[in-house]
């Protein structure tokens, strides 16, 4: 039991509302793009399996309600993340600009143990639309915000046409990788004898 | 009090017939008018308040006054409270508020509960809650009088005093002490029917006498049977005491007595489930054949697994649970096994429709109605006619003639509103956030939302085009409200069913009324849906709750999406609309939504506990049954808890939950516990 707890790495994705989270999450695991996504309610989870030196885990990405409205429900989502990938469109500089809201609403609810090091990923999303031209958030722009917050990973992607995603969650799966692996070494005395399916840390097979 | 002055008081008949009486005693009045509390035979005024008032909303300048009255007659005790006749203090409430909020002669073996509220600073008021589990809004004591209104009622019925809360005093009429302390035991509803069967609340009332002979003949026999069943389980009288704990607010008076009506009430609960299921068959709904022979499997409850399988809405394999939890516990699920909800019928169709309506086009039994569509719904080509009257655009007793007048007035109503942020002009916009914003909004998610219907399909649909319309139009009518993600959901099969642009926009007005509070931006009407549904599930399923603990998952999360937008996930489009006319007729309770998602989760709850889901899985397992849900079983489920857990299960709802129309936001959330909130 503890095993497969401990393999699992929990990534929750945010942004304004019709950035392309559920797109991108949906690109990413299951290699399809459609236009006919309903707005997310609540919140929901896909899976998928990704194999790191020889070691296999799964990488739940949850995928969340983008109107701030929803904020409140964050509480019983963001617990025990590994990651949080924050998305904006580069078409929307007001969904750019929110991106340091959701960082830190994320930090209040998840309450990592370590908020200064937590690891973030900052994904601008829909590049492909209108060949660029209707773009208003430069790159520059981006990377310069990314650096200023203690240098989050930065991509430009497409879910539509699936540039950059891959690359993408593939960073990402490392940073949680590399954050559960550091949360074991803060929290070894909560190892928990009881097996309950909660924990996320102790142990050290694998 | 010159506002109290310039009422006629003529036109009240109460008052003209007590100044003809010249006294507080009164008869009957020759006229018919149609307050009702002025044709009861040989009655007498035993209290009577002027200057009491009601606040339909949260603003307290909003208010009707009126007259509430204690009125004695024969061997029970009626309440009323009649506005008083002319101008409101606002404009904004009309003469059909008042009707709508008039109380007209309710006996108090009707009410359950009164809680009386005395801040130090403010008006006292009494919450009255009847035994539907429903409550009238808050009466404010603009005079004083609260305390004698309560020694008065105490002068002439039961009246015990809560034992949880001072200021609870639950009332009981009942004149057999057999009855009255069976019901301060607060048992299930269930009990209660086979008790008075003339005041029975269950869903089947019109067979209930027929069958009623009969039926009593059996008891006897069942009582025999019953107590041959119970040998086998260790401790009877144990699992009894249980029973009763676990559906009992307990009072003190109730803890005294109960011992010595254990069995009584051990048998008649049994009874009254076996002549539910006996008084379906007169009712010959054609559709679904009735496998429970009522003669047969009248004991199958108390034999442990297959054997009730068939008879049973329980589709959880009986050995597992029984494996799973407490031995006195398996008592009480099984009694809850054996009501079913009656089967599904076929939707209502325009002619029967029409017998519904009388000759100017008003409904004749609001009541009959709800109960007929609560049980089948609607036929698709009705729906834009009945589903106004449902979610109360309509009122049912108005004409034809009338609605047609009030559509008119709607409409340029609409087009007002609407032009508000039509003549927004793009430079006025560019300084407008707020406006952008919400507009940018709305217009991200009526593209994706419903477009594999064809009504919705295609580029430049218009009809995506009107959602975005009206609920702009909607988000400038509720500023505060403004727009939130789910209501494009709610607004979509209105607009599907409607057509027309205003009047959806009105229905959908109508529907927010209740649901508003759902996208509050503190979450609180979710919350407090979530929360009565944790109570529900404890009450109701108490092992899948002390799962549900023990996972740290009573937070319900994971029903969210159920509850935010009534299930428009989970359903296809079809059996959303269908699932929300039966909502919407608020006929057993106007909460069935949770009872629902108690029928849901019990359905699967093998899996759940089986599966060991922690709180991940289960919000995936829950999101995954969209599509799987079947809708009829589910609702026959949720109608048969609703029926078990009667009194007990509304008293886990707390006043003004929605959909309940909020009539008095504050006070409402605090009474739940004040003690705890405040």
């Amino acid at each position: 039991m503890p095993s497969r707890r401990r393999t699992l790495l929990k990534v929750i994705i945010l942004g304004d509302s019709g950035v392309g989270k559920t797109s991108l999450m949906n690109q990413y695991v299951n290699k399809k793009f459609s236009n006919q996504y309903k707005a997310t309610i609540g919140a929901d989870f896909l899976t998928k399996e990704v194999q790191f030196e020889d070691r296999l885990f799964t990488l739940q990405i949850w995928d969340t309600a983008g109107q701030e409205r929803f904020q409140s429900l964050g509480v019983a989502f963001y617990r025990g993340a590994d990651c949080c990938v924050l998305v904006y469109d580069v078409n929307s500089m007001k969904s750019f600009e929110n991106l340091n809201n959701w960082r830190e609403e994320f930090l209040i609810q998840a309450s990592p143990s370590d908020p200064e090091n937590f690891p973030f990923v900052v994904l601008g999303n829909k590049v492909d639309v209108d060949g660029g031209n209707s773009r208003v958030v430069s790159e520059k722009k981006a990377r310069a915000w990314c650096a200023s917050k203690g240098n989050i990973p930065y991509f430009e992607t497409s879910a539509k046409e699936g540039t950059n995603v891959e690359e993408a969650f593939q960073c990402i799966a490392k940073n949680a990788l590399k954050s559960g692996e550091e949360e074991e070494i803060y929290l070894p005395d909560t190892i928990d004898v009881a097996a309950s399916s909660q924990q996320r840390t102790g142990g050290c097979e694998c | 009090m010159h506002e109290f002055d310039l009422h006629d008081l003529s036109d009240d008949a109460d008052y003209a017939d007590s100044m003809q009486q010249g006294s507080t005693s009164m008869t009957r009045s020759g006229n018919s008018n149609r307050n009702s509390s002025s044709e009861q035979v040989g009655a007498e005024i035993v209290y009577l308040k002027d200057n009491v008032a009601i606040h339909p909303t949260q603003h307290a300048w909003e208010r009707i006054r009126g007259r509430l009255k204690l009125i004695k007659q024969g061997g029970s005790l009626l309440m009323t409270w009649i506005p008083y006749e002319g101008q409101s203090s606002s404009a904004r409430l009309s003469e059909k508020d008042k009707s709508l909020y008039t109380i007209r002669a309710v006996p108090f073996s009707d009410i359950r509960s009164i809680r009386r509220h005395t801040p130090t600073l403010g008006w006292q008021y009494a919450i009255v809650v009847l035994s539907s589990g429903l409550a009238f809004p808050p009466l404010y004591f603009y005079n004083g009088g609260l305390k004698e209104f309560l020694a008065t009622i105490k002068q002439h019925v039961f009246l015990v005093r809560s034992a949880e809360d001072a200021n609870i005093f639950l009332v009981n009429d009942l004149q057999d002490p057999l009855q009255r302390t069976l019901s301060s035991l607060e048992l299930p509803r269930a009990v209660s029917v086979a008790n008075s069967p003339t005041s029975s609340i269950a869903p089947s009332e019109s067979s209930f006498s027929r069958t009623d002979g009969e039926a009593l003949d059996k008891n006897s026999a069942v009582i025999q049977q019953n107590g041959r069943q119970r040998q086998k389980h260790n401790d009877p009288r144990h699992l009894s005491i249980q029973v009763l704990e676990k559906f009992s607010l307990v009072t003190r008076f109730a803890r005294e007595t109960k011992s010595q009506f254990l069995r009584e009430a051990h048998g008649d609960g049994f009874i009254s489930n076996a002549m539910k299921k006996h008084d379906k068959k007169p009712n010959n709904y054609s559709s679904v054949v009735e496998s429970n022979d009522v003669h047969k499997p009248l004991e199958d409850v108390y034999v442990p697994a297959n054997s009730s399988e068939e008879s049973s809405c329980e589709i959880h394999n009986k050995n597992e649970e029984a494996a799973m939890r407490d031995e006195s516990l398996e008592y009480d699920y099984d009694k809850l096994s054996l009501v079913w909800g009656k089967p599904r019928q076929p939707p209502l169709g325009s002619k029967e429709w029409s017998t519904f309506l009388d000759s100017e086009g008003r409904v004749i039994d609001s009541q009959a109605l709800r109960k007929r569509i609560f049980y089948g719904g609607v036929e698709k080509g009705l729906r834009k006619e009945v589903w106004r009257f449902l979610l109360g655009y309509h009122s049912y007793d108005s004409t034809c003639a009338e609605r047609e007048y009030l559509a008119s007035i709607r409409k340029s109503e609409y087009e007002t509103i609407k032009n508000q942020w039509k003549s927004i002009t793009k430079e006025q916009a560019k300084r407008f956030t707020k406006f952008r914003e919400r507009k940018a909004l709305i217009e991200k998610d009526v593209v994706r939302t419903d477009r594999s219907i064809p009504f919705y399909d295609g580029d430049d649909n218009s009809n995506v085009k009107c959602l975005r319309d009206i609920l702009l139009t909607y988000s400038f009518y509720n500023f505060d409200l403004g727009y939130c993600q789910g209501m494009s959901d709610l607004l979509s099969p209105i607009l599907y069913v409607m057509g027309d642009e205003p009047q959806s926009f009105w229905c959908f007005v109508a529907l927010m009324e209740r649901l508003g509070p759902n996208f509050n931006r503190d979450q609180n009407g979710v919350h407090s849906q979530l929360f009565a549904l944790s109570k529900l599930v404890e009450l109701l399923d108490n092992p899948l709750h002390n799962y549900f603990q023990q996972k740290d998952c009573l937070n319900y999360f994971f029903c969210f999406r159920w509850v935010l937008i009534q299930f428009k996930r989970e359903f296809d489009f079809e059996k959303t609309m269908r699932l929300w006319e039966v909502l919407w007729t608020h006929y057993l309770s106007e909460h069935l939504h949770l009872y629902v998602c108690v029928a849901i989760l019990r359905r699967h709850r093998s899996k759940i506990i089986g599966e060991e889901m922690d709180f991940d899985t289960l919000l995936k397992f829950i999101n995954e049954l969209s599509g799987h849900i079947n809708l009829d079983a589910t609702l026959r489920d949720a109608e048969a808890l609703c029926i078990c857990a009667g009194e007990n299960g509304e008293a886990c709802i707390p006043p003004g939950t929605p959909p309940s129309l909020p009539f008095e936001i504050t006070s409402m959330y605090n009474q739940q516990d004040d003690d705890d909130i405040l």
